[in-house]
């Protein structure tokens, strides 16, 4: 199949999961709306559909939302960072689902930095946001060495780590760093000199972050597709047997993989942090690292695809706020829109006969193009 | 009807998802009784055809009628209760299970409705081999029991499900001249009791032997049919693959000089307690092509498993250039000058899912000359394969396309072109030219004497004879682990002399054999 039939057909099927998704959604959307009649619940069903796909990009007059696009683009930022973490995990074919733990471990150690730490202004950031990528690399240290060394499976590792995590920091946070003073569980403030300044003032908490995040988009796509670690974590993904027989050193590959991963989890947490927060008061796991898994196999595993996939998850989770806030929709309706939509994109069947006829019609075209020139070579040659 | 079809395939098409056009409007017509060859090379679409026939493939287009009814074989069971029984190139058996019990497999024969009955497995067992003149050993545990009964087995089986028509699957690949002059009986005899065969092969002299009719494939396309009484040797090669074809290698005399890869004493056990290797000890120098005979199973695979670090033996030592290299990561083993062609290319040899470019590169990724600092010189990367591409003339329309919708042969020449060119002391090549077309074989073997002839040392192993004979200067003999012949001139060779050794009807002395180790 040439390049342009494959384009298409991983168009089609991306529209087609997606409108799959939708049909579902309106279905529940029409079931959880109120109304006697059933036009009510019809009109109902509509301005929720309305506020879903058209409310995050447009006001009701029609114009342009900047402020609802720059929340949009500020909920990119953690996400960003899980997605370009699990593509480069799964490039390897390592299955490691830390990426949420990890966002926990970067924003809680990044927090600590900006507490603490006695650093000047453009410093401080700097350091406590490596801080969280360093600790986070480290995290991701025991799944790979334990897969390396003893065979244990990476993702039963990495997901149970990620309440391990969890709970030392709530344990953390509960008994020795809460700020007593206040009504909830949190630390005390950042350090105003910590906080990473935001890129525009309209409340919509759009940080400098997000060009670090499109930044790192490229960085890592420059190192998944030009450089010879990012070559060995891909050809480790396609085929282990084949990687180690050309004497690319697998082991120590799958661990970069999995540091490397954990590297941008932990700094995607710092950056959300220091760029939203000015205390830290997670107790629960984010659902960042969740979302990344599904922004990576949105994505294809290819980094450069990642910020298009965060974009989109982004803009229907805001959509989704919109319509709980604005009709009578639950706002958990968005993980039922985004498990289907899931669901297709891995059903690896899904509209496998609409691609075998588009196999068959280019091999018959190709073959055609081939008689065709063999038969005035012929000709000429007469 | 003037002529009774059992089997009749009409304009039959298959296109595989990854867009490989395996058969184009491909006619075939059985008669009754005859045995029927179905020719054509490596990836002609022979295999695909059958696979159809038995339902474990259904076309894109085209019809199948057999015994004049139109059916729709929608998996092998349809097809076995059609009467279609095929023999698998692999054979398709249960190791820890006895003849008996294989042959019953899925059809068990039961006492009281609940507990097997081997007693009666074992009769039904006797009874068809007594009625088709196939001596097997019931009882014996398949593991045990040597190719040429595993495929008897096999024939049984089918024929013990009601089968009147046999696909045979290149029957021969796996046997011994002896074995293979037994299956033609013992196939000739079927044929007098009324069966009808398929005989998938390419190879001419055994077509030409036994059957009746052919239909000759070439890319998919069906080249006629023709009756093989009518037919010459050359005619038949100039349908199968559209020109002449002189598969003899011209290669002067070797000059052999130092001592490249020394192994000594080299013994291993599996994991089930079968000795793979024993006291396998051998030199190859410089400038000559040393080939490995012998019956699949004997320690080949092993052996080379062992040299590249795959497995690791329990006893001996592997040195190359005087340095071990046993126990050592691939990547050092690749330092030391050594290059592997794996007989399993598609596990080993190339990443599927890659492209060519990646797949030419992963040797030497981290080579000086294909990376600046930290970045790969993407220029220089793309002129490396571009130019191995050419030289190895790889059939391809880029080399961003991905190796898995090449052709076997222009795989392997991607496998070979990355294993030949990275300055090797030592080629190891592993049945490198199976499966594959007899243009890309033709090529290989005769850079492989090119190689050797400009100083590396080539081990050959291949389980192709006319392979092995033609190529080696001086040739190994392998069965049960042991070198059981070492030849140190292949010229005044004979099938019939190989075939001895290879059956372990005949074992050379200790003294003969030690020549192997030049000290």
């Amino acid at each position: 199949m040439n390049k342009r039939r494959s384009l298409i057909f991983s168009i089609v099927r991306g529209l087609a999961a997606i409108l799959i998704a939708l049909a579902v959604a309106t279905l529940l959307i029409y079931i959880c709306a109120e109304g006697d009649t059933a036009a009510d619940k019809g009109a109902q069903t509509l301005s929720a559909l309305h506020q879903l796909l058209v409310g995050p990009a447009f006001r009701s007059n029609g114009a342009l939302s900047t402020k609802n696009l720059c929340d949009i683009l500020a909920a990119m930022i953690p996400i960003t960072f899980t997605g370009l973490a699990t593509c480069v995990m799964f490039s390897a074919n390592q299955f490691n689902l830390g990426a949420e733990g990890g966002i926990m471990l970067g924003a809680f150690t990044s927090a600590l930095c900006a507490i603490y730490l006695p650093l000047p202004g453009g410093i401080l950031p700097l350091v406590s946001v490596l801080a969280g990528a360093a600790i986070v690399a480290a995290m991701m240290l025991i799944p790979a060495v334990l897969k390396t060394r003893l065979g244990v499976s990476e993702m039963v590792c990495s997901l149970m780590l990620n309440y391990v995590v969890m709970y030392i920091i709530k344990y953390l946070l509960n008994s020795h760093l809460a700020d007593k003073s206040k009504g909830q569980i949190q630390t005390y403030e950042f350090q105003s000199q910590s906080l990473i300044p935001q890129m525009v003032n309209n409340g919509s908490k759009l940080s400098w972050g997000f060009a670090i995040a499109l930044a790192f988009v490229v960085l890592t796509a420059l190192f998944m597709y030009r450089t010879r670690w990012g070559y060995a974590i891909r050809m480790i993904g396609i085929n282990k047997d084949f990687a180690m027989y050309s004497g690319i050193k697998v082991g120590g590959v799958i661990v970069l993989s999995q540091v490397l991963g954990g590297m941008l989890a932990g700094m995607g947490g710092g950056l959300e942090m220091l760029g939203r927060y000015n205390t830290y008061s997670w107790s629960a796991l984010p659902g960042y690292g969740w979302t990344g898994i599904t922004v990576a196999i949105l994505a294809g595993n290819n980094p450069i695809f990642v910020p298009l996939a965060a974009f989109f998850m982004a803009y229907l989770d805001k959509g989704c706020s919109l319509m709980s806030t604005y009709s009578n929709v639950p706002s958990q309706l968005i993980d039922i829109i985004q498990a289907v939509i899931f669901l297709f994109f891995a059903a690896e069947q899904f509209l496998s006969h609409y691609r075998q006829k588009l196999v068959v019609k280019s091999t018959q075209e190709e073959m055609k193009l081939k008689e065709a020139a063999a038969s005035a070579a012929e000709g000429s040659a007469k | 009807m003037a002529e009774e079809y059992v089997v009749e395939m009409k304009g039959i098409t298959k296109v595989y998802p990854n867009g490989i056009a395996a058969n184009q409007e491909v006619d075939l017509s059985v008669r009754k009784g005859e045995i029927h060859a179905l020719m054509g090379e490596n990836g002609a679409g022979k295999s695909t055809l059958m696979k159809m026939l038995f339902g474990l493939e259904q076309p894109t287009s085209g019809e199948i009628w057999v015994n004049g009814e139109k059916v729709n074989l929608t998996s092998p069971t349809v097809a076995i209760s059609k009467g279609i029984g095929m023999v698998h190139q692999h054979f398709m058996l249960v190791p820890s299970l006895t003849v008996a019990e294989n042959m019953v497999l899925g059809m068990v024969p039961k006492k009281s409705g609940m507990f097997i009955d081997s007693k009666k497995a074992v009769e039904i067992t006797k009874e068809y081999a007594d009625k088709f003149n196939l001596h097997v050993d019931p009882d014996a545990k398949v593991m045990d029991i040597p190719v040429g009964m595993k495929q008897k087995v096999e024939i049984l089986k089918a024929l013990v499900r009601g089968a009147k028509i046999l696909i045979l699957d290149e029957p021969t690949a796996v046997l011994t001249t002896q074995e293979t002059t037994e299956l033609f009986k013992e196939l000739v005899n079927l044929k007098k009791q009324g069966y009808t065969i398929i005989f998938i092969s390419h190879k001419l002299n055994e077509i030409m032997q036994i059957t009746d009719r052919m239909t000759i494939l070439r890319g998919g396309r069906s080249m006629g049919v023709y009756n093989t009484q009518d037919e010459n040797p050359e005619k038949i090669s100039r349908l199968m693959v559209g020109r002449d074809v002189v598969l003899k290698v011209e290669k002067d005399k070797a000059q052999p000089t130092d001592v490249v890869l020394r192994v000594r004493d080299l013994e291993y056990v599996n994991e089930w307690g079968k000795k793979m290797l024993d006291h396998v000890s051998l030199d190859l120098r410089k400038g000559e092509i040393l080939g490995i005979a012998g019956v699949e199973g004997n320690g080949q695979k092993e052996l080379v498993d062992m040299l590249f670090h795959l497995n690791t033996p329990n006893s001996g030592t592997v040195e190359v250039n005087g340095e071990n290299i046993l126990g050592i990561t691939q990547r050092k083993i690749r330092e030391k000058g050594v290059s592997l062609v794996p007989e399993d290319r598609m596990l080993y040899g190339i990443a599927d899912g890659g492209t060519i470019e990646e797949n030419l590169i992963s040797d030497r990724c981290g080579a000086k000359h294909l990376n600046h600092g930290p970045l790969f010189d993407m220029k220089a990367i793309h002129e490396e394969s571009d130019r191995l591409i050419k030289d190895y003339t790889v059939l391809c329309k880029s080399r961003a396309q991905q190796v898995k919708m090449l052709s076997g042969g222009n795989i392997q020449k991607v496998v070979v072109a990355r294993e030949f060119s990275n300055d090797p002391k030592l080629i190891i090549a592993d049945q490198p030219t199976r499966g594959i077309d007899v243009g890309a074989t033709e090529f290989i073997r005769k850079k492989l004497v090119e190689l050797s002839r400009s100083g590396i040392a080539v081990l050959l192993v291949s389980a192709d004879l006319n392979e092995v004979m033609e190529l080696s200067d001086s040739l190994i003999v392998m069965y049960g682990g042991r070198i059981a012949a070492y030849f140190e001139d292949t010229s005044d060779l004979n099938d019939e002399m190989m075939g001895e050794y290879m059956l372990g009807l005949k074992q050379q002395p200790a003294e003969q054999i030690g020549r192997v180790c030049h000290e």
